[in-house]
């Protein structure tokens, strides 16, 4: 008898045996597999195909496809900043006497995509045309970013495969910058004019067919750099307009991701009606915030801006236009997905976030003290693009000026005089929405608060923050540069330089056989090279 | 045309057929026109939603709240937008919005037209000609293009879509009352006058227009169900009434572009409304043309 | 003969000729030119930049000199520049022409298979029930915005069906069953409303023969009842419903713009829209300059038509 008993169990040992071992290896991660064609769409029509040219994403996703930077964003990482900056054109870079100037060894084994060998004339050429350097072989017909490099002395190109950016004082932003999807190399054997409809390349993918308005198809490129990718064997980007559409099309299986400009409702029915779909969810770093004109009576009454500030009831913001999905923040994008944003406690006291009932009776009486009320009310346009995705927001921003006895009316902006009125500060309060390129001090301060900025709407002016920012955008220590940096936040929520009224979420939603589908937590621009994503077919 | 002449006396004398008393004439009307009169029923009824919008309403049409994407139900009747807004409010204003840019575009471009035709019928001649033409190059654009360049070009403001949408009207206006003028200037009594010593505009005035009046109110009714077809399209393209005005048009566009799928209530009522109100305009339109002249029945 | 279709082209020479001078007024109207709008994709403005574009692109000469330059331009067949994607305004416009042209095509065919049948069964049985449910029926389909009958339709397919057409075109050389799916539903909805119209046209021009007097005396002769219908009376009617296809061809076009807006169609009216809101003034002007003509001589065709039927003009009364 106890013979029997211990040979079952002996009998039974081996097989737990083997469990356990089963149980404890871990399951090979998945091969990719090479083949299929990604279906997506864009969040509308690009205007051209040139970064370089273009402030819309609409723009960056389809061109990041056929182009590369000389650094890039880890597409693996969701959080973009200096320490997942990886090697694309350039194989290693480094900084040399502190951080004034940026070397950058450039790999051997590049060709553009018809076929010419990529070299460091092509580097210079690029951010040469870019930063509109006086003796540069080419000019750009229009140039947003020509701030990004103004602190760019000279760039030297000393051989074929190294090139300097020698600045005027150390910025190390700039490698950041470097690393956007609105910074990718450009031929110099191409006029830049062609780059507007064709797309020539370094790039995983090639340019197979552009129909304005219709889609921009890709095709691998066979010989990319990196041997093995890209995965897929082409992209289409479908230019769908309608939101609904997009839906559709998605549940259907004819997009393979969509997502593109969605707000929380969107995703919802899209999932709702194909539970298999997946969601991803995560901070974009887009704000929708309020330009209020500094210059213009009667806002040039600190009190009036204050009481339009505190009237703006963050939370019911949030709930309403956002449909709950938001954070909230100052003009950094808050943490943890954004790496320079006040902390939490600090920004729970900001305006518009405390107690709805009584910041709105602040507000009345800071307007009683400028002298506006029942007998004298203040009477404002709200001006706004005459685009749906401003135009929700600015009617409840109406509505609630309107509460606190502001006769507030809301004025449509078309496209094409929106910006040209912005700069000439041809309105009392605007709504407005800012995608920042990458979570970093420079790409936001400079462009949008500086004195003096082109895009600087709100006319703000503040010597003392011109002076603080310079110094942020100098220092080396990221724990020091870091307080600045808050400080500098702190300042200009307090004076009501450009509200915020709430960061937006971003949604990509996708089938399951799409992998590796990247999205980063604290920026838009950065993740459709579509290097890696495969599909599981 | 020989009813009117028959009942004419040469000086001054009532130029329209002696009418028998108000009551059994809109009795008959209903009785012959039933479609008609159901039109009228429904015209009244856009009417009376207009002028008591206000009344009507259960909530601000304009107040955003947090109740958004809301389906039907006891606190909002036909349920709520994207920004909480109650729809059935904005459904009811959009009545409002929707009869002022009709009736406005439709008068403004009916006059002009219709004073153009006048004018050109009755001088002949070289003005005639060139109206003519200027009217055909007028009309040769679909009408939704034309408006559609006009509301590009003018921007978008109340003011500016009232004009954006005559416009196509006028010519169409001056067409029809050209050959109104054209028929009656041949006729006896007119050239009898002149004989009189009747000076033109008194003609014009006193004998010609009045017998306008019938393909005149036939026109008006039937390009009213137009204008507010054109205004909606304009909206919905998103070149129509700006925001605040809940116009449905618009009302239909932000939910064609968002929600269609979630919340289909925001397509099926505002389209509804605009489809009812242009329903009882085309209706009422054909039953007075049937009554008014019997020629151009179906037409 | 030869005096009226000459009187006939030259009006439309004209014609065409005024639409050009308004078209082109019409665009520059506004506020704002085309050069705003390059830089606003760009997100800012630069005086000295945008002045160098301005001169760049012509846009800073006197109207006349453009206008003209324009006119010159057209007659040679150039259909212009788009200057918001910097391509050949044809190279843009030429594959999206097959789509409108199969939209409009089978949208009237639609609208005559549908109209004409119905009117004649609702003159034939005039004031009986069954016509006063086409006229509603009809009326109706004149009532409805054509947009809203598309995105419910879409709506009824989506929720049912789960359906939705294609979100990129598929030419009938390629897959012709899928292209049909794909336009077969929008060209009911445009077909609808122009079918209401045909009806309400072939109905009253079946009213008015019936009551002519051969009618009367070929059924008083006891010819069977519906021969006499369709072979005498159709033949007659089927002038002014030519004439009224002519017409809604104008109609159709308008309802192109709004119908391949709601279905996702990469259409030539699309594009107009498309190129309206960006104030893209060269694709603009061609567009709408390329619909008028299409318009006149539509309706100089059928003018032309009309005058080798109607033995009053041919033979001489012009």
């Amino acid at each position: 008898m106890p013979l029997r008993r211990s040979v079952r169990s002996v009998r039974l040992a081996p097989v737990a045996l083997l469990l356990v071992l089963a149980l404890c290896v871990p399951v090979p991660a998945q091969t990719p597999k090479s083949g299929g064609v990604l279906a997506i769409h864009p969040l509308s029509a690009p205007p051209s195909l040139s970064p370089h040219e273009e402030s819309t994403i609409a723009t960056v996703q389809p061109a990041s496809a056929c182009y590369n930077n000389l650094v890039y964003f880890d597409p693996a990482r969701k959080q973009e900043s200096e320490s997942s900056i990886i090697p694309e054109l350039a194989e290693r870079w480094s900084w040399q006497d502190g951080h004034r100037n940026l070397v950058f060894l450039l790999r051997k084994d590049v060709k553009w995509h018809d076929g010419k060998p990529f070299t460091s004339q092509d580097v210079k050429y690029t951010f040469d045309a870019v930063r509109g350097a006086p003796d540069a072989a080419a000019k750009l017909r229009v140039n947003p970013r020509k701030l990004w490099y103004e602190n760019v002395e000279h760039i030297e190109a000393p051989d074929s495969h190294t090139v300097i950016f020698r600045l005027k004082r150390p910025q190390p932003s700039l490698l950041l910058m470097l690393a956007s999807g609105y910074s990718p190399v450009y031929p110099a054997h191409v006029p830049l004019a062609e780059l507007k409809t064709k797309c020539v390349g370094t790039g995983p993918y090639k340019l197979k067919d552009y129909r304005p308005g219709e889609f921009i198809e890709f095709v691998r490129n066979p010989d990319y750099f990196v041997k093995g990718r890209p995965y897929l064997d082409g992209i289409k980007w479908v230019i769908i307009k309608d939101r609904s559409t997009q839906i559709a099309a998605l549940q259907a299986g004819q997009l393979d991701v969509a997502g593109s400009g969605w707000n929380k409702a969107n995703a919802e029915t899209a999932k709702k009606g194909k539970p298999a779909l997946v969601v991803q969810e995560s901070d974009s770093n887009v704000n929708v915030n309020v330009l209020v004109n500094f210059k213009k009576a009667p806002l040039t009454d600190a009190r009036v801006r204050r009481a339009v500030n505190l009237a703006l009831d963050r939370k019911a913001f949030k709930e309403g236009p956002m449909l709950g999905a938001a954070t909230f923040g100052g003009a950094m994008l808050p943490r943890p997905a954004g790496v320079w944003g006040l902390p939490a406690a600090e920004v729970a006291t900001l305006p518009g976030m405390g107690d709805a009932a009584k910041q709105k009776a602040e507000a009345r009486k800071l307007l009683a003290d400028a002298g506006f009320g029942p007998a004298n009310p203040l009477k404002l346009t709200v001006s706004t693009r005459a685009v749906a995705i401003y135009v929700d927001p600015a009617s409840w921003m109406v509505d609630q000026l309107r509460q606190i006895g502001i006769e507030a009316v809301l004025e449509q902006i078309e496209t094409g005089v929106w910006h040209p009125k912005m700069t000439r500060l041809d309105f009392q309060v605007a709504l407005n929405l800012t995608g920042i390129g990458i979570d970093d001090p420079d790409a936001n301060f400079f462009e949008n608060f500086k004195c003096g900025s082109q895009r600087n709407f709100s006319g703000y002016c503040s010597e003392e923050i011109d002076r603080l920012m310079t110094q942020q955008s100098e220092t080396l220590d990221r724990a020091a540069r870091l307080k600045l940096v808050n400080e500098i936040d702190r300042r200009l929520q307090l004076e009501g330089a450009r509200p915020v009224l709430g960061w937006q979420k971003q949604w990509a939603v996708h089938w399951r056989h799409v992998k590796a589908y990247p999205q980063h937590e604290n920026s838009i621009y950065n993740v459709t090279r579509f290097q890696d994503v495969w599909l599981d077919k | 045309m020989a009813r009117v002449v028959d009942s004419v006396e040469l000086a001054g004398a009532r130029l329209l057929p002696a009418e028998p008393r108000r009551r059994s004439a809109a009795a008959r009307f209903i009785r012959r026109q039933p479609l008609g009169a159901a039109g009228m029923v429904l015209m009244v009824a856009l009417l009376a939603t207009a002028l008591l919008a206000d009344v009507l309403a259960t909530h601000d049409p304009v107040r955003t709240s947090s109740h958004v994407l809301v389906a039907p139900g006891a606190e909002f009747w036909l349920g709520t937008d994207n920004l909480g807004r109650d729809l059935y409010s904005r459904v009811v204003h959009g009545a409002r919005i929707s009869l002022v840019i009709g009736i406005a575009s439709t008068l403004l471009g009916a006059v002009l037209g219709g004073l153009i035709g006048l004018v050109s019928g009755y001088v002949g001649g070289t003005t005639d000609l060139l109206s003519q033409r200027v009217m055909d190059i007028m009309q040769a654009l679909p009408i939704l293009i034309l408006a559609l360049v006009l509301a590009a070009s003018l921007g978008p403001s109340l003011p500016n879509a009232i004009v954006a949408i005559s416009i196509p009207i006028v010519p169409r206006a001056a067409r029809l009352i050209r050959a109104s003028v054209l028929a009656i200037r041949e006729l006896a009594y007119v050239e009898a006058a002149r004989a009189l010593g009747v000076r033109h505009p008194r003609v014009a005035l006193r004998h010609i227009l009045p017998n306008t009046i019938g393909p005149f109110i036939v026109l008006i009714t039937a390009q009213l169900g137009g204008s507010i077809l054109v205004e909606a399209a304009l909206s919905f393209l998103g070149l129509g009434i700006p925001e605040p005005y809940p116009s449905w048009g618009r009302m239909l566009s932000i939910a064609a572009a968002e929600y269609a799928e979630k919340a289909p209530w925001l397509v099926i009522w505002p389209g509804l409304a605009i489809s009812l109100a242009v329903f009882g305009t085309n209706l009422l339109g054909d039953a007075l043309r049937d009554t008014l002249d019997p020629r151009l029945r179906g037409s | 003969m030869r005096g009226y279709v000459a009187k006939r082209l030259l009006i439309a020479v004209v014609t065409l000729v005024g639409m050009s001078m308004v078209i082109f007024a019409l665009m520059r109207v506004a506020p704002g030119n085309i050069v705003d709008v390059i830089f606003e994709s760009a997100g800012y403005v630069d005086q000295a930049d945008k002045k160098q574009l301005e001169r760049e692109l012509g846009v800073d000469r006197p109207i006349v000199v453009q206008y003209t330059r324009w006119v010159a331009e057209l007659l040679q067949g150039d259909l212009g520049k788009s200057y918001r994607y910097d391509m050949r305004a044809w190279t843009i416009i030429k594959p999206r022409l097959p789509v409108s042209l199969e939209l409009a095509g089978l949208a009237l065919l639609f609208s005559v298979l549908l109209g004409v049948p119905a009117g004649v069964v609702s003159a034939a049985r005039q004031n009986r029930p069954v016509d006063y449910v086409l006229r509603v029926l009809s009326l109706a389909g004149l009532s409805m915005p054509s947009f809203w009958l598309g995105m419910v339709i879409i709506l009824l397919f989506v929720r049912s069906v789960g359906w939705i057409p294609s979100v990129t075109y598929v030419s009938p050389l390629d897959d012709l069953r899928a292209n049909l799916w794909q336009f077969v539903v929008p060209a009911l909805a445009v077909g609808y409303r122009s079918s209401a119209l045909i009806m309400r046209i072939t109905r009253s021009a079946m009213l008015e023969v019936m009551r002519e007097d051969y009618i009367r005396t070929a059924r008083a002769k006891g010819q069977r009842g519906t021969l006499v219908v369709w072979r005498h009376a159709l033949k007659n009617a089927s002038l002014p419903v030519i004439t009224l296809i002519g017409i809604e061809f104008a109609f159709l076009i308008g309802g192109l713009v709004v119908t391949e807006t709601v279905f996702n169609l990469p259409g030539v009216a699309r594009y107009l829209v498309d190129a309206i809101q960006f104030r893209d003034y060269p694709v603009v002007q061609n567009l709408v300059m390329f619909i008028a003509i299409v318009v006149v001589l539509a309706n100089l065709a059928v003018d032309l038509l009309y005058a080798w039927v109607d033995p009053r003009i041919k033979y001489g009364r012009a």
